[in-house]
């Protein structure tokens, strides 16, 4: 298990943004069947959908989602060091999306833009690199995470087309000496890597004969088998490395994959269920972004004092990671549905 | 690894029943996958879930898979200790 610790680095605030479209599952049954449509959603827990309109991607998702976020901070554009953006649905093979959120955003030519290729546990490993860039000599740095997997799911295919959704995000990190110290865990396991796929189209097999290898393969056992054995153990690790118990922790932030998992897992750690928020029901599973969204969705905006979390994420790679970090009473959790009528520069 | 908890034969019936939502009275040994229409996917994560909770005892998907009636299930379970007074007829 890889451990980081990040001092200093202060979480400013956290915006999200869905798609205006609400897919209801039992709107379905006429495509899947009723007794399917029916197992999805008391099992996955699933009943609505944001969904994204042909055209849009998690790029303008994330966009308004930051530009949201900079307005509430009254963050200028040119005192941004870093954009990091988690994604698996970028809008091109090249250039990098950030790059594109760089411009819309007006950000300065000093403010470095990447990539970073990872899904379900993208939260905790875009907090860990952040906070290492901000330990490094970085001010500020948003974590933008987005994806549309409704985008890359099989229509035939009931068991994840019911599952998914989309969302964007921002996460607003600065540099502030006396703010709490944040830990990080973050693990792989590459042997698994065929458990959630799309095999076909990258450069691996640039034209595949068979066009379903463009759409996404899950084998749901094999995922389920690494859920309930590495999710458990990374939670004790990380408070183990943070020197915390499980009552220190306020909100134990899932990525939102399935709530018959999700329930699995929490009841294996003991975890009392007002702890673990679900948001399955409205919000379906949006990947990795699932984490800010539970954040803004279940944490309440007006508090007292800090908070201490703990967000966890896992899946395509295998990847999973966890993060402890703490939420002061000051930085904003802002929600908003997508528009397309922000202005971009 | 062996499970440390052991069930009767009668119990993992009720196990396969809450799992597959099928009637207990349904599943006798010789009945197979295609005689269960809640045998899938999602009852596959059912039962996971189940031998993880109640048996602590991992079924891989690949196991799973293999399974092909009630009573390879059963095999499972008596080779990985978990099962008593297993009655092969």
């Amino acid at each position: 298990m890889s451990f980081t610790r990040t001092p200093g680095m202060r979480l400013a605030g956290v915006s999200t943004c869905v798609p205006a479209r609400v897919v209801d599952n039992n709107a379905c049954a006429e495509v899947y069947g009723e007794t399917e449509v029916r197992k999805v959603v008391s099992m996955a827990g699933v009943q609505y959908r944001p969904v994204t309109d042909p055209g849009v991607t998690a790029t303008d998702l994330c966009f308004e989602a930051a530009e949201r976020l900079l307005r509430e901070l009254a963050w200028a554009p040119d005192t941004l060091d870093a954009i990091v953006l988690v994604t698996q649905s970028p809008d091109y093979f090249l250039p990098s999306s950030s790059c594109m959120i760089h411009k819309w955003l007006g950000l300065s030519e000093h403010c470095a833009a990447l990539d970073v290729g990872l899904g379900c546990s993208g939260y905790p490993y875009g907090l860990s690199l952040a906070g290492s860039m901000l330990l490094a000599g970085c001010r500020r740095i948003l974590l933008l995470q987005g994806d549309t997997p409704t985008q890359f799911v099989s229509a035939g295919d009931h068991a994840t087309t019911l599952l998914f959704s989309d969302a964007g995000s921002a996460t607003a990190l600065e540099r502030q000496d006396d703010a709490p110290e944040s830990f990080h865990a973050l693990c792989t396991d590459g042997t698994g890597y065929r458990g959630l796929i799309i095999p076909g189209g990258g450069f691996r097999d640039r034209n595949p004969v068979n066009p379903r290898d463009r759409e996404l393969h899950m084998d749901g056992g094999a995922i389920f088998n690494f859920t309930v054995k590495r999710v458990p153990e990374i939670i004790g690790a990380s408070l183990q490395f943070a020197g915390l118990g499980q009552d220190a922790i306020d909100y134990f932030i899932f990525h939102q994959s399935n709530r018959f998992i999700m329930k699995h897992i929490a009841k294996k750690c003991g975890l009392a269920a007002e702890r673990v928020p679900l948001i399955l029901d409205r919000f379906g599973n949006c990947g990795g972004t699932s984490v800010p969204l539970t954040l803004t969705q279940s944490v309440p905006a007006q508090r007292q004092g800090d908070l201490r979390l703990l967000c966890v994420g896992y899946g395509v790679g295998l990847s999973w990671g966890a993060s402890v970090l703490s939420l002061d009473s000051q930085a904003p959790l802002l929600h908003q549905t997508y528009s397309g009528e922000v202005t971009r520069q | 690894m062996n499970s440390q908890v052991t069930v009767t034969e009668s119990e993992v019936l009720e196990m396969l029943a809450s799992a597959f939502e099928e009637p207990v009275s349904e599943l006798r040994r010789e009945v197979t996958k295609d005689d269960v229409p809640g045998w899938d996917s999602m009852g596959a994560l059912a039962l996971m879930a189940a031998f993880d909770e109640k048996l602590g005892l991992e079924l891989t998907a690949a196991e799973f898979r293999e399974m092909q009636k009630v009573g390879d299930v059963l095999d499972f379970l008596q080779q990985r200790g978990a099962l008593v007074n297993a009655a092969h007829p």
